[in-house]
């Protein structure tokens, strides 16, 4: 039992968790613990220029190294500002700790200024959220959110700290740091294990369906080994790419509005889908009641609410998806049936033969497909690429290979505009010997753009590769097959000049406009000991194809060339 | 759609009733009725009355139980449980005819006069939500001045340790 003031215990509790890293910006209401911080050499500060950068870097940092990311403000506007990535990380399953100012308990309810009622803003938002009261509650809550955090399906945990629980002193116990907490698995019931063994045992053509669970389940070798076993396509949700290597030759990436046709395709003649780690967003299923149509469902997820709540299932699994992937197998070696569905695994290959991404245009302006064609020319297998939201999004998610888990990193459920650029500075600071890379959107980069500031100061050397259509594209999309073309609002003009944007920062500036200067340029910013920003300008009249009309059937696609 | 009760344990924190309650706002569900109290445990127990299919009810039942302060959800039935309300009213002033009418009422559905003031009565009705009900529709809301009513509380009759 030592006596330390709130703002140490926190600092000593969070060190216990194994925090190396906090995304923040200091204010009134939580300058106690910044005060702390001042001689607290353990832990990084990265001082970003908006809360919501905070938030969105704390949860690409989460989703890189698959633990907690932290972020810190201070009451009222600051912790408002943080609620939109808090929500994004709530959605898409990301483990962010959130930890703000509050007013001091006597003031509570009194409209102080700078107070807002969080308790009540993050609680639809969050697993779980804390105002904690005393010196005591605060360690026992420190500890707490990091379990629930990463327990079971993982998300954010807000910690709301008055201002004088910061600065009161009381003896308090700081656990011993835990050097590796062992993630609490969820064992599936060996009953329904059974049932669903018998299923995929009877299917002639299966599909697997991989999302985001796969991916913190650590689940991708068992993944893999089934796939291989079964002879059976993998296809994935936005959350779930990179859970397959996509350059297996039975990856058939992503699914849904913007997926592959292949995918698509795979999932409406298939008589057995195997969803792991899936929640069936619209965004992937298209009508619901058309989904799979032909097609028995088996469910895995570990998380009870989302079994049975948008697709019909005929048998669910409640478990950890490794736990639950690597009993199936083992059940499945053991008997007869291996994969001998050569008919299944020949329809496929033909589809994915069929419609293999056009990537190689030499228009100019440049097409979005030849722009990520020459991003993977210089990425390498541990490079990660995060995007931001719109067309630029699904250009990626559609096009770029994905070479493993926690490789792309991407703002699915929320669809956050300004999420990639701060994700993508999180993400550096998790993996800084690994090159990253944001695919950016003009629009999406000026909801964030202030923090070049951040990148510039803490030297966090990402590349940010806007593809610049003037335009907020996806709506753009919508207007012109949706709304006879009609552009409302959607046309951004010719300002920012990006290139001289990023130079008034201190970053690396420079424009990409002709096929082959992406690879050049994009090998020169990666060297250039700098945060870059590319300004690519590509052909604003490009959409993405193929689409699903929302609500439509997956193998009723809009398609391209 | 038919009426599910919901007995939720929960631990007995500031803001359980706010989460516990979201959830069914949240999913266009109004709940016809929500008690709560604290069980000798320290536990507090809700019970909460609302209409859902029964894929819904099930739904609202894992939803719940993913919320951090709730121990356990047990969705009853009503054959297999016990359920009372009790309900406190105040009558406008009455007449002497009228008054011995009214206690006539309430003696005959097995409820108490509390207190008379002023000519004002004070009674007391427990039972089934459906005797409370017929109660007050025999006094009529022209009598009537303040109803407060508890809310239905139901407790399991499972025996199970």
């Amino acid at each position: 039992m030592e006596e330390m003031t709130g703002a140490a215990a926190l600092l000593s509790a969070l060190k216990s968790e194994g925090v190396r890293h906090i995304f923040g910006i200091p204010g009134g209401a939580i300058i106690p613990v910044y005060d702390a911080l001042y001689e607290e050499p353990s832990i990084r500060h990265i001082l970003v220029r908006h809360e919501q950068a905070a938030a969105h870097a704390a949860d690409g940092y989460a989703r890189a190294l698959g633990k907690p990311g932290v972020c810190m403000a201070t009451s009222g506007p600051g912790a408002c500002n943080l609620l939109t990535g808090i929500l994004n990380a709530y959605m898409d399953s990301s483990p962010v700790i959130a930890i703000t100012g509050q007013v001091p308990t006597h003031l509570l309810g009194t409209d102080a200024f700078q107070e807002a009622d969080l308790l009540s803003l993050m609680l639809p938002i969050t697993k779980h959220n804390f105002l904690v009261k005393s010196v005591e509650e605060l360690v026992e809550a420190v500890r707490r959110a990091f379990q629930i955090a990463m327990a079971g399906r993982p998300g954010p945990v807000h910690i709301d700290l008055p201002r004088d629980v910061q600065v009161a002193k009381a003896r308090v116990k700081i656990p011993a740091e835990i050097t590796r907490r062992e993630k609490v698995r969820y064992d599936p019931d060996p009953l329904r294990v059974e049932e669903a063994v018998k299923l995929i045992e009877g299917a002639e053509r299966p599909v697997i369906f991989a999302g985001g669970g796969v991916i913190w389940s650590g689940a991708s070798p068992e993944l893999v080994e089934l796939a291989e076993l079964l002879g059976a396509p993998v296809v994935t949700s936005l959350m779930g790419k990179g859970s397959i290597p996509e350059n297996h030759p039975l990856s058939l990436g992503m699914l849904g509005m913007h997926g592959r046709r292949a995918a698509n395709l795979a999932v409406t003649e298939c008589d057995l889908l195997i969803g792991v780690g899936v929640r069936f967003s619209d965004r992937s299923t298209g009508d619901a009641r058309h989904f799979a149509p032909k097609a028995k469902i088996i469910h895995i997820d570990i998380d009870p609410v989302e079994i049975g709540k948008l697709v019909r299932t005929d048998v669910s699994v409640v478990g950890d998806a490794k736990r639950t992937l690597a009993m199936i197998l083992r059940l499945l070696k053991e008997r007869a049936r291996r994969g001998v569905r050569s008919e299944w695994r020949e329809r496929i290959m033909q589809m994915k033969r069929e419609f293999s991404p056009k990537m190689d245009y030499d228009d100019i302006p440049l097409k979005p497909q030849r722009v990520i064609k020459e991003i993977m020319e210089v990425l390498d297998e541990d490079s990660v690429v995060v995007t931001e939201v719109g067309q630029c999004q699904m250009w990626a998610a559609h096009y770029y290979t994905a070479p493993g888990p926690r490789k792309f990193i991407s703002s699915g459920g929320l669809g956050t505009m300004g999420f990639g650029f701060p994700a993508s500075l999180g993400v550096k600071v998790a993996l800084p010997e690994k090159k990253v890379v944001d695919v950016a959107g003009d629009g999406s980069f000026l909801m964030n753009s202030q923090e070049l500031a951040t990148a510039v100061e803490n030297n966090i050397q990402v590349v940010c590769c806007i593809f610049n259509n003037s335009y907020l594209g996806m709506v753009k999309q919508w207007q012109d097959l949706f709304y006879g073309g009609r552009r409302s609002q959607t046309y951004l003009g010719k300002s920012p000049d990006f290139v001289r944007l990023a130079e008034a920062y201190g970053a690396w500036g420079d424009r990409v406009t002709r096929p082959g200067e992406m690879r050049e340029k994009l090998k020169e910013a990666l060297k250039c000991g700098k945060p870059a920003v590319l300004d690519v300008v590509i052909d604003p009249e490009e959409h993405v194809l193929p689409m699903v009309p929302a609500g439509g059937k997956l193998d009723q696609m809009i398609v391209g060339d | 759609m038919r009426t599910r009760i919901f007995s939720v344990l929960c631990e007995n924190v500031a803001g359980v009733m706010m989460r516990v309650s979201r959830c069914f706002t949240r999913r266009q569900i109004n709940m016809d009725s929500i008690t709560v109290g604290i069980e000798p445990s320290g536990l507090a127990r809700i019970i909460i009355l609302f209409k859902a299919d029964d894929k819904m009810a099930s739904f609202m039942q894992r939803v719940l139980m993913r919320l951090e302060p709730i121990v356990e959800v047990q969705m009853l039935e009503p054959e297999n449980s016990v359920a009372r309300e009790i309900c406190l009213f105040k009558t406008r002033k009455l007449g002497e005819e009228e008054m011995s009418e009214v206690i006539r009422f309430i003696q005959s559905a097995g409820g108490k006069v509390l207190e008379i003031r002023e000519g004002s009565l004070i009674g007391e009705i427990g039972g089934s939500h459906e005797e409370v009900e017929r109660l007050l529709s025999s006094l009529g809301t022209e009598r009537l001045k303040e109803v407060a009513r508890s809310g239905q509380v139901y407790l399991s009759r499972n025996n199970r340790e």
